[in-house]
């Protein structure tokens, strides 16, 4: 399953996501979180040390971090801001704690959390507005590198086919 | 000189791991004339304060954690809040993380010259560190085995007026571990590490296995 999670107000790249997705063959799901409340991560780190798995911050991300890990894949449509995924962008891949423990191990050269759940998914970034995409590329495939999962890469608001065509 | 801290972890200060650090960090800083103010960017009540010495300030110091590779959301959805200063103002970090190799934050830093040339700042360089997951957790000694280097580097900043230096490199200890200390630490993961944190769950009371899935 492809989640596809809209931080944005604008629907417009949803629904040309949709049109594209449609002869693709693929199952996705999108998320419209503009609207949503969702909270920054506040780093308690109750996910890992006082209620396991489960985020202390009761509000609207309990929706996503459900359907996260049953995804193969999850794609964050972001505005920008200061050359990076602006805030509610970010808030998406903070919040995500509680799919990882707080058991550490090392994979190849580096420290890694193990993982909560078997299934965790690939990443892939679409943006809009300005920002330094060859940073968010290297942000990106750091972000995947934390779940021991692979970058789909990262698009521009103008380059929806070209990421539908990495959604399979 | 005057330093305006800026403290970035969306955790309150009384249990910011970053908060410790800068404790030691601006007694040291502190010690031969340089002053300095400091805000919580996890207090919002505090957000036009800050946005104030911002503004005032020449000399600026944003300390944070590592979240997911970069900095904290909290703190980004302050920062969209300001206006690039163009004044010839420095701005310099302190960046810390649990994972303890230095690799493992260099993303980080890699944003944080960005940011300060989007802010329209001079970068005054990144004090990196990480293996400070443990910091609220520790009491005494313990604790300022950790916390305690970060005096010399406040001495340091005070002395250079930026993180640029030989010691500020050093600080940060091994990009990568040798494959014999991952070995050992990786033991260490298994066993000591395990009942330690098993016994910081069982302070906040968990009730729960550390690796339970309630979503399953």
């Amino acid at each position: 399953m492809i989640l596809i999670v809209n931080t944005t107000n604008d629907t417009s790249v949803t629904d040309e996501l949709k049109k594209n997705l449609a002869g693709n063959g693929a199952e996705a799901e999108i998320l419209e979180a503009g609207s949503l409340n969702i909270s920054p991560c506040i780093g308690c780190n109750h996910c890992w040390l006082k209620t396991p798995g489960e985020c202390t911050i009761k509000d609207d991300y309990e929706i996503i971090l459900k359907k996260v890990i049953h995804a193969d894949q999850l794609w964050v449509i972001s505005d920008t801001a200061l050359g990076f995924i602006d805030h509610k962008g970010k808030n998406i891949y903070d919040r995500i704690l509680p799919i990882a423990t707080m058991y550490l191990q090392f994979v190849g050269d580096q420290m890694r959390h193990v993982p909560r759940y078997k299934k965790l998914p690939d990443l892939g970034l679409i943006y809009l507005g300005e920002a330094e995409k060859a940073y968010l590329q290297r942000w990106n495939a750091r972000a995947a590198l934390n779940f021991e999962r692979k970058s789909l890469g990262v698009f521009e608001r103008n380059m929806v086919k070209e990421a539908v065509a990495c959604m399979c | 000189m005057h330093v305006l801290i800026i403290n970035g972890s969306p955790r309150v200060k009384k249990y910011s791991n970053t908060d410790k650090i800068l404790e030691r960090f601006t007694q040291g800083m502190c010690e031969n004339g340089t002053t300095f103010e400091q805000y919580e960017v996890s207090d919002r009540g505090s957000w036009d304060r800050i946005r104030r010495a911002y503004m005032e300030n020449t000399c600026i110091l944003i300390a944070l954690p590592l979240y997911v590779e970069c900095i904290p959301g909290l703190l980004m959805e302050f920062l969209e809040t300001l206006s690039p200063k163009n004044d010839g103002s420095g701005m310099g970090f302190i960046l810390q993380s649990g994972f303890a190799e230095g690799v493992q934050l260099r993303c980080g830093e890699a944003y944080l010259e960005m940011l300060s040339g989007k802010l329209g700042c001079e970068y005054l360089g990144t004090l990196v560190k990480g293996n400070n997951f443990s910091i609220r957790f520790l009491e005494g000694k313990q604790r300022e085995k950790t916390i305690g280097p970060y005096r010399e580097m406040g001495r340091e900043f005070a002395a250079q007026g930026d993180f640029k230096s030989e010691a500020c490199r050093r600080f940060t200890g091994p990009e990568v571990f040798p494959g014999y200390v991952r070995a050992l630490v990786g033991l260490m993961f298994k066993t000591v590490a395990k009942k330690g944190f098993a016994q910081m769950a069982k302070s906040l009371g968990c009730d729960k296995p550390l690796d339970y899935r309630p979503y399953s």
